[in-house]
């Protein structure tokens, strides 16, 4: 019988296996819920700063039927914190969020500062690995990462990255750089401190919002450079994008990730059809995951195998009230079919 | 060399359309010199200029970075023509209230909507981002808005939406305000759940799913 870290590992090298691995990153890709929470009794917002409690919750999302992986961090401020924005944790209910920007325009990239690996919060996701590397074995322990551009636009105004993204293109490449060269740093020290998989949430950097030319230029540049920045040693790298994909199947295709991984929005079957020979991760709605019933998400399970999907995983992060009895029924659907 | 007013109105337009923000001002400046009027040059050139924007953003064929850029170069337009307004122009607009609700962040697509629903003709009271929910009922309360517009791009916070629903219920004012919803989770089937009045895909949608809502043709 295959360890879910084999599994994954073999269906990443794009091996046939018995049946799809369930995996929920984290980051972005939030996997905990308040029953979940409940249960261990650790709670957010402590475990955002707090190593020990970061890697319990982690190890509790597998322990407990969840999903067939270890995760760290629980939010995407991590980055734009260190480079000098303010962020509130929230709450047990409340991803953490950025209130204050670090600079105004692409051209204040002086103002910034690099992540520091050695303190803050980029210190307590890194501890939490090295806590899972030493505590578990099994299953994959992801280190997440939020993307070149979602993190570029959680350190300033998003509407103003926007336009200077045509405004000050050359000044905004060299900005895309800095932010890239800090996730990178990240990153590596994330696979040094035993992350087996590093996956990368872009949500802001969406074909819808950026349309095929940016989203080329910007989005899958710096993807492919923070991917190629990261040391060959791991066993594989996933990048979800949020979003409709029709305008930029061709540029995705681009991307160099082992995985890459779709909202709800995105039809499964479509994105197989346009994208025969990736290996595919997603994408049970997380609508029905926190509002239906574990028949409906039995159904929307089997339904993403069939139309193609190697890895199944929600589309989204969770829902804070997503009831466990449906977050389990994911995979439990996928070991009753193998 | 001034030009007639047709070529002034479609100089307007062409700006917003081509994002050129300080010729927008200058044609602007250079129309009202000419002695036209401005409410002429904000509907017949600004705003179609917008409108013009709107169904290439419709037709895939301008993306959310155009949009922005192209409401800048309206809004430096209507800087320069507004004060010439003269005051029958100024008529009894519909009021909308929206934001991101508490929790999220995450804020361009309400942006996007609010710059459409301007363009539309609707008054918008934006209260921005992390907006406690009590803020939406409590301000629709205060100046009579008839619309709350609520938007979200996570599903944790979505919950927030069926919150200001109820809150509506609890300040006795449900019947008097439409809700209406977006944002990457929501979904139709999400609005009717918590009782939204309607549920809009993007900002161009939105426009007609207010003007739906709210009987204006």
């Amino acid at each position: 019988m295959l360890t879910p870290k084999e599994r994954l590992k073999n269906v990443m090298e794009g091996r046939v296996v018995d049946r799809p691995p369930c995996i929920c990153p984290g980051g972005m890709m939030n996997m905990v819920t308040q029953e979940l929470m409940e249960t261990v009794q650790v709670f957010m917002p402590e475990a955002h700063t707090n190593a020990r409690k970061m890697a319990d919750l982690a190890k509790a999302v597998y322990e407990k039927g969840c999903f067939e992986n270890y995760g760290v961090p629980f939010c995407m401020t991590v980055e734009a914190e260190e480079m000098g924005a303010k962020v509130d944790m929230g709450s047990m209910i409340y991803e953490p969020h950025v209130i204050e920007y670090a600079i105004n325009s692409v051209s204040e990239l002086d103002k910034l500062v690099p992540v520091d690996l050695e303190s803050g919060r980029a210190k307590v996701v890194l501890d939490a690995i090295r806590l899972l590397k030493q505590e578990t074995k099994g299953a994959p322990i992801v280190g997440n990462l939020t993307g070149p551009v979602s993190t570029a636009s959680s350190v300033m105004e998003p509407v103003v990255f926007y336009k200077e993204l045509r405004k000050k293109n050359k000044e905004a490449h060299k900005y895309m750089e800095f932010v890239t060269a800090q996730l990178i740093a990240f990153g590596r020290a994330q696979i040094d401190a035993g992350a087996d998989v590093i996956a990368i949430s872009d949500p802001s950097g969406t074909g819808e919002i950026l349309g095929p030319r940016f989203f080329d230029e910007f989005a899958v540049t710096y993807l492919n450079k923070l991917l190629d920045g990261l040391q060959k040693e791991k066993m594989g790298t996933i990048v979800h994008i949020c979003g409709q994909m029709n305008s930029v199947y061709k540029e995705i295709d681009k991307v160099r990730s082992d995985v890459l991984s779709f909202d709800s929005v995105v039809s499964m079957k479509e994105a197989r059809e346009n994208l025969k020979d990736r290996v595919l991760m997603g994408n049970v709605s997380t609508y029905a995951l926190e509002f239906g019933t574990p028949e409906k998400v039995h159904k929307l399970t089997k339904g993403c195998i069939k139309n193609g999907s190697d890895i199944i995983s929600p589309a989204c992060g969770l829902g804070m009230k997503s009831p466990l009895a449906n977050v389990k029924a994911i995979l439990e659907c996928l070991k009753e079919e193998a | 060399m001034a030009g007639t007013k047709e070529e002034l109105l479609a100089k307007l337009a062409e700006c917003v359309v081509e994002m050129e923000e300080e010729e927008a001002a200058d044609t602007a400046r250079e129309y009202l010199e000419s002695g036209y009027p401005a409410f002429d040059g904000i509907m017949h050139g600004l705003v179609e200029g917008m409108n013009q924007a709107s169904e290439l953003f419709d037709a895939e064929e301008y993306f959310v970075t155009d949009v922005l850029l192209c409401s800048d170069a309206m809004y430096a337009g209507l800087e320069v023509l507004k004060p010439h307004l003269e005051e029958e122009n100024a008529e009894e607009r519909k009021k909308a209230v929206i934001g991101v609700v508490e929790g999220d962040t995450h804020d361009i697509g309400k942006n996007l909507v609010k710059i459409m629903m301007e363009t539309a003709g609707f008054e918008m009271i934006d209260l921005g981002r992390d907006v406690p929910l009590q803020k939406f009922v409590d301000t629709a309360k205060e100046t009579g808005a008839e619309l709350i517009c609520l938007s979200t791009l996570m599903t944790t916070t979505m919950g927030g939406m069926e919150t200001v629903v109820e809150l509506l219920k609890e300040a006795g004012i449900r019947d008097k305000v439409k809700v209406m919803i977006g944002g990457g989770p929501i979904s139709q089937k999400y609005a009717e759940k918590i009782g939204a009045d309607g549920y809009s895909q993007n900002a161009v949608e939105a426009v007609r799913l207010a003007k739906n809502l709210l009987n204006i043709c």
